[in-house]
């Protein structure tokens, strides 16, 4: 029976009122900046697939390497990071009711320290003072002024951070005896992840700051290098947890399903949440100064976030064949037809969880030792992190954007849009098939990755690399084909779409799922779990590097 | 049954010759991670001997202070610097790592905690900060090498691990006091 409209606004007043309108402002403006920073990281990235194949000529006043930064920082650090500002930001707004005024207040004060930090950055990218590429360690040295402007980044991403803890804790006291919104664990799984995460670059960054300024002679550059990595590779799987997120509690529900047993999910978020910071070991497997039976014993550490991610791919497909067969697949594989694979908002997902596998098991082989050194700093890295990040990742990002920003911008997803949706997956997979694809089979040919000109006076081996590189300029020409359209369809559907109500698509548990017991709400708990096996990780090496430590580096400027 | 088993496996790995090996190369791995696993192999096991003696542990261990007694002194022991070294030099004092950590402090532990009262938990607690704390400014502080099978590097790398330890214990004590337990009940 259809409710009253006085019940509806008891019982379901979001389904009347829609998004809180300010709470919409603030994830919009994060996505705006997010897509703007992926056009501008999008042309860059065509412009070094280009000169890489070399088929142009970069003018002199812009370098490989200035490209190469800004490509990598705009997408790895600024794109990800504002979308999943935004679009967890909106998770929280729904989940919770809406933002507390302070929390919202820190989420803006959060998006002006990371613009005027982001500024900065670019800046001094621009002026060619800074193509210390996007892991930007030493010995390397930029301006001051980078170092800065990352410091403001982290500052903004702490502001976002604290904002998610106040708002959690404020609906945790007001709700005794209920466990949080499954929307609002995985958001404070994401930034209690970021929080612990930047600790170790912040660390770093205020080291390379009187470095570069010429305060300190030098700096001990394993540490640095190791502090990098505690980040950098968390920010993968901060990523990681983000497109989770959608795969769990969306997807789901897009296909006419239910979600996997709620318990099994958070059970998912606290064992990233928990095992993820020494996996940055694996990026540092042939760096000297880490000793062998340290670098041993980390593989179990690397190797360990394979479990979480195994129980997600067994509970994807178990909520995949569950849906199809209900809604009559028959066979073995007969569920699989009846997927929506028509319905972007699945597809683009979908076509990111199955790189996942191709991902994951390139990810298998740089955490191996022996493989690592086949590979290490060839383009097969670049072809994994662009399958990784640049599917698996991003193309679940933007298969969220076609209900995400209708919702907010209180619009509508059109037929039309939705083709053109599809369109831009199938391209996007192509594209990346075609690139990544070709890094991969160059890497294991050796064609070095970081490196402007790779023709080594026209030597055989590397002539037999060119192939490859004219594959990758296909591939990076139909991505940014892709790019424009993704673009196109954000802004389209942002101010220009018609007006009207977008389901914001939350999977409900099965109906006989045993309730989610209340110690997966101990954060205390999991955080210091978390530093446990930090400490576990780092004391050891990080002692050995500062007690036997080499006499540093001075700051080395090579362009 | 099913933990018991688990246990005796973890034990069995733990006594492989390669494993023990590796894991007795590195000073903090010895202290901090092959000691507390067999401590742990033992508190798994402990299932397998409440069910076969009760009468013994109910005899001697009916309120849990004897046996929470006995696991402080075994770990403490296994503390000091010479007692490691030794595990390494003397076959003999590695047999007993073997025995008296799983069983005399693994096994009473399991069967002690959930007898103590909160105070006597309370003061366990305390006194393994107390004493990561002190191990941390020993380890750290000392000029000599401790230790005839390690370097003074390793020694200083343990007193950092140790410091470490106490701070999330403290870390993990503060949200005790500071967050309502209830709520997770």
């Amino acid at each position: 029976m259809e409710q009253s409209l006085r019940e509806t606004i008891h019982e379901n007043p979001k389904k009347i009122l829609g998004v809180n309108s300010q709470d919409a402002k603030v994830s919009l403006s994060y996505l705006t900046v997010a897509f703007v920073s992926l056009l501008i990281g999008g042309i860059l990235g065509l412009v070094q697939g280009l000169e890489r194949a070399g088929l142009i000529q970069l003018p002199s006043w812009l370098n490989y390497y200035q490209v190469l930064t800004a490509h990598g920082l705009l997408l790895l650090v600024v794109f990800t990071a504002t979308f999943s500002i935004g679009y967890l930001y909106a998770n929280l707004s729904h989940a919770l009711g809406g933002l507390l005024p302070k929390v919202r207040k820190l989420a803006w004060t959060g998006f002006v320290l990371m613009i005027i930090g982001v500024a900065m950055v670019v800046t001094m990218i621009v002026l060619n003072e800074a193509s210390v590429l996007y892991t930007f360690y030493p010995p390397l040295a930029a301006h001051p002024i980078f170092y800065i402007g990352l410091v403001f980044v982290v500052l903004g991403i702490w502001a976002c951070c604290f904002g998610v803890f106040i708002n959690y804790r404020h609906w945790r006291k007001n709700h005794p005896g209920e466990v949080t919104p499954i929307l609002a664990f995985f958001t404070m799984g994401v930034f209690v992840l970021w929080f612990f995460a930047s600790l170790g670059v912040t660390i770093e960054v205020f080291t390379l700051i009187p470095w570069s300024m010429g305060l300190v002679e030098t700096t001990n550059v394993m540490v640095a290098r190791t502090l990098f990595w505690w980040f950098g590779h968390t920010l993968v799987n901060i990523w990681y947890l983000v497109a989770i997120s959608a795969w769990y509690v969306f997807v789901p529900r897009i296909i006419g399903g239910r979600h996997f047993s709620d318990k099994l999910i958070r059970l998912v978020v606290i064992l990233v949440v928990i095992l993820n910071i020494p996996g940055g070991f694996h990026h540092q497997i042939i760096d000297p100064a880490i000793s062998q039976s340290i670098k041993f014993l980390h593989v179990f550490m690397s190797l360990s976030i394979a479990v979480p991610s195994l129980m997600t791919a067994f509970a994807m497909f178990v909520v995949f064949e569950r849906t199809g067969r209900r809604l009559g697949g028959k066979g073995l594989l007969g569920w699989l037809k009846k997927l929506p694979w028509g319905d972007v908002r699945f597809l683009a997902p979908m076509i990111a969880m199955i790189s996942f596998i191709f991902g994951g098991a390139g990810g298998i082989v740089n955490t191996s030792n022996q493989l690592n050194q086949v590979i290490h700093n060839t383009m097969w890295v670049v072809g994994h992190f662009h399958i990784t990040v640049g599917v698996s990742v991003v193309l679940t990002f933007f298969g969220i954007c076609y209900w995400l920003i209708p919702h907010l911008s209180k619009r509508k997803l059109t037929p039309k849009m939705n083709k053109i949706g599809i369109i831009q997956t199938l391209i996007w997979t192509v594209g990346m098939i075609i690139m990544s694809g070709s890094m991969h089979i160059v890497g294991l040919l050796g064609d070095p990755r970081r490196t402007s000109d790779t023709t080594y006076g026209g030597h055989e081996a590397a002539a037999s690399w060119v192939p490859f590189e004219m594959l990758f300029a296909v591939g990076a020409t139909l991505l940014l084909i892709g790019v424009i359209i993704q673009v196109y369809a954000v802004f389209n559907m942002m101010f220009f779409a018609p007006k009207g109500n977008t389901e914001y698509p939350v999977a409900e548990p099965e109906d006989d799922e045993t309730p989610t017991p209340m110690w997966t709400e101990r954060w205390g708990l999991w955080i210091v779990l978390l530093l446990m096996v930090v400490a576990m990780a780092y004391v050891v090496p990080i002692v050995d590097m500062l007690l036997n430590a080499p006499p540093g580096s001075p700051p080395i400027r090579t362009w | 049954m099913k933990l018991a088993k688990y246990g005796l496996v973890l034990y069995i790995f733990l006594a492989l010759p390669p494993v023990a090996n590796l894991l007795e190369s590195i000073m903090i791995v010895h202290m901090h991670m092959q000691m507390p696993l067999l401590v742990a192999s033992g508190f798994l096991m402990a299932g397998f001997f409440q069910l076969k003696f009760p009468n013994f542990l109910e005899k001697w261990n009916s309120n849990g202070i004897p046996g929470i007694i006995l696991f402080v002194i075994i770990w403490s022991y296994w503390m000091l610097p010479r007692a490691m070294d030794e595990a390494i030099t003397l076959q003999v004092v590695e047999l007993f790592k073997f025995i008296s950590l799983p069983f005399l402090a693994g096994v009473p532990l399991r069967d002690s905690w959930k007898k103590l009262s909160s105070i006597g938990k309370d003061i366990v607690y305390l006194y393994f900060i107390i004493m990561f704390i002190v191990m941390a400014w020993i380890y750290i502080g000392s000029e000599s090498q401790l230790c005839n099978n390690y370097l003074l590097v390793e020694q200083k790398t343990l007193g950092w691990g140790s410091l470490a330890i106490a701070a999330c214990m403290i870390i993990y004590l503060l949200q005790l006091i500071f967050i309502d337990q209830s709520e997770f009940e």
